[in-house]
């Protein structure tokens, strides 16, 4: 058989085991050498890392808009929340099963109703989920904390990551570690199983459901079913995310999962590259540094941070980045890169 | 010319009327597709034929009748059930996924195949893989079968129209079909593709049967065993080619010759 030279290459699921693990690696290696504050962000970046490889599942693939992202993470971070406040013993790897779980049975109750749904009807059914999270988190205050919210100290750095650490502030540079690591860690596992969704022939259907509806029933496809479960595993994914959220800042609280965070999601998305896993490790890391370019901006222009453009700067920085981007690079950084690479072995 | 006397029915459409709202779209249409027939649905344009080819597929539902794949054993499908039961369609223009290469789009029309379960897929397990592998060497079974190998990598857009007529046949083959439906599989096709498809076609009919909608009087005339002509939702003759040419009734409606 005559194979096209870019077929020769066949992709398996060793190889792709492999880079993932490589990388993982690599990035715990980098957390040694991260001051603490920047290992903290850089957990925070996995968590979002987590979500974006859902969302970019959802719309990319299954070309189904969701601005309720931010719901989905509450309901994850508020499962892990409530678990963890209440047992306190119960190991974490539980706790986020539990989240990832009742964050996919979340998308599938708002995916039911939704299916029929197209464009900005869909859009404004998934706003209409997430603006309902918050107000029941206040009001539910037996189970959720109210306001106040709930806390919980189940991430213990275990004794023998201590080891590794000496001087006067061993203890808060271990604890930041092992929380910056044990999320890369979870992360690579999610980066992993999304890349063989994305190449598996689940993958496929979504793609075929997106591009063109009628020839996807053709193919044997229920659409009604390959649209819930795209939901599905996005819901589960942000729902992990959320918890791993919760559970690295030790608190769940309403105002943790505003509306606006699914907007930043979704500019996070775009700016990474819609459809790629790449672009959402991407935006992962702009989520991470973030607070650190806009307090550059802010000394830059001579804002003051506590005034109320400074507060918003992130919002403008990420809208400016976004109209950039769809200017220049409607396929995010991770096209950009990819065409320039393309260049690159043209030329060579 | 096939003896349909001793051959298995395929598909049988028996007394289907469609009704849109006042409109009669099909009115006690009643025809059969055997085994291994080359059967065309020809009329003037809006005559049914798509309104037809859309009750078999079950996008429509007849208001009266039924359809019927006697020779698999089925009653009227989903359209999501036509490809697992081996019924393929392709589509007017060529229907590809625009952004999936041309291998991706041919492997599409194995998706409902056993096998690719999404536990399996997320883990990466091996049976998953093996699956899909099986699947794209089968793809480029019928890619090179078509002499259309060279194009593997390509996006749709990126592929001449006769090129991409043959990916969605491509396509079709892959569900291992025993109805083959082609809606207007010669149009947009130059002269060599167009014998090309005949040949093709011909080479089809040894392992099913296939309904095909064509305007192209000269390909379907070469190519089918049986005419069923459509005029105002009616069935106003089925036969030979041969018959069909001097069928009077066709002659004035169809050919707008008194």
């Amino acid at each position: 058989m005559t194979w096209p030279g870019s077929f020769r290459r066949q992709e398996t699921t060793h190889v792709r085991l492999l880079t993932v693990l490589g990388l993982t690696v690599l990035t715990l290696v980098v957390t040694f050498f991260l001051p603490p504050v920047a290992d903290s962000q850089l957990a925070g970046g996995a968590a979002i890392t987590i979500v974006i490889l859902g969302l970019s599942w959802l719309i990319g693939w299954s070309g189904q808009i969701s601005l309720g992202n931010s719901g989905f993470m509450a309901v994850g971070a508020y499962a892990a929340g409530i678990w963890a406040h209440h047992h306190t013993a119960s190991p974490l790897i539980f706790t986020f099963l539990l989240a990832t779980v009742v964050g996919g049975i979340s998308g599938l109750i708002v995916a039911i109703p939704s299916t029929r749904l197209r464009g900005p009807y869909l859009a404004g059914m998934t706003l209409a989920f997430a603006a309902a999270i918050t107000p029941l988190a206040q009001n539910f205050t037996s189970v959720t904390g109210g306001e106040g919210g709930l806390f919980f100290n189940t991430l213990t750095t275990p004794a023998w990551f201590l080891h590794f650490f000496s001087g006067a502030n061993a203890s808060i540079n271990a604890n930041a570690q092992w929380t910056a690591d044990l999320a890369v860690v979870i992360a690579g596992f999610m980066f992993f199983l999304m890349a063989n969704l994305f190449h598996s022939r689940s993958g496929r259907a979504m793609r075929l459901v997106r591009d063109n509806d009628v020839a996807a029933e053709l193919m044997g496809i229920n659409l009604s079913r390959t649209r819930t479960l795209a939901f599905v595993v996005a819901a589960a994914f942000a729902g992990l995310g959320g918890s791993l959220f919760a559970i690295i800042n030790a608190t769940v609280r309403p105002e943790s999962f505003p509306l606006t965070l699914s907007i930043t999601l979704l500019t996070l998305m775009v700016l990474g590259g819609i459809g790629t896993l790449s672009g959402a490790v991407i935006g992962g890391i702009i989520y991470s540094f973030s607070a650190n370019l806009v307090s550059h901006v802010n000394s830059l222009t001579g804002v003051n941070p506590t005034s109320n453009l400074g507060a918003n700067m992130q919002g403008i920085i990420f809208g400016v980045l976004l109209i950039l981007t769809m200017l220049f690079a409607p396929r995010g950084i991770a096209g950009l890169i990819q065409r320039i690479r393309s260049f690159i072995y043209s030329r060579s | 010319m096939t003896d349909t006397n001793t051959r298995r029915i395929t598909l049988e459409l028996a007394d289907v009327t469609v009704r849109f709202g006042g409109l009669l779209a099909l009115n006690d249409v009643s025809f059969r597709v055997h085994e291994n027939e080359i059967v065309g649905l020809i009329g003037p344009n809006g005559a049914g034929k798509t309104t037809a080819f859309n009750v078999v597929c079950g996008f429509q539902k007849p208001t009266s009748g039924t359809v019927s794949f006697p020779s698999i054993g089925r009653g009227a499908l989903k359209p999501s059930q036509l490809a697992k039961a081996g019924v393929a369609r392709t589509l007017q223009g060529v229907g590809l996924f625009r952004q999936l290469t041309i291998l991706e789009n041919v492997m599409a029309g194995a998706q409902s195949r056993p096998g690719g379960h999404i536990g399996a897929s997320i883990l990466g397990m091996p049976s998953g893989l093996k699956v899909e592998r099986s699947l794209r060497d089968e793809a480029m079974f019928h890619l090179e079968r078509l002499g259309i190998t060279k194009f593997a990598a390509a996006l749709p857009g990126g592929v001449p129209y006769g090129i991409a007529k043959k990916v969605s046949i491509a396509r079709a083959l892959m569900a291992k079909p025993q109805l083959l439906m082609l809606d207007e599989p010669a149009s947009g096709l130059d002269e060599k593709e167009l014998a090309e498809f005949v040949g093709l076609i011909g080479e089809l009919r040894q392992t099913m049967s296939v309904l095909l909608v064509e305007h192209n009087m000269d390909f379907v005339m070469q190519l089918v065993d049986n005419l069923v002509v459509l005029n105002f939702g009616q069935v106003i003759a089925i036969g030979t080619p041969s018959d069909i040419s001097t069928n009077p009734d066709v002659l004035a409606a169809y050919l707008g010759i008194d």
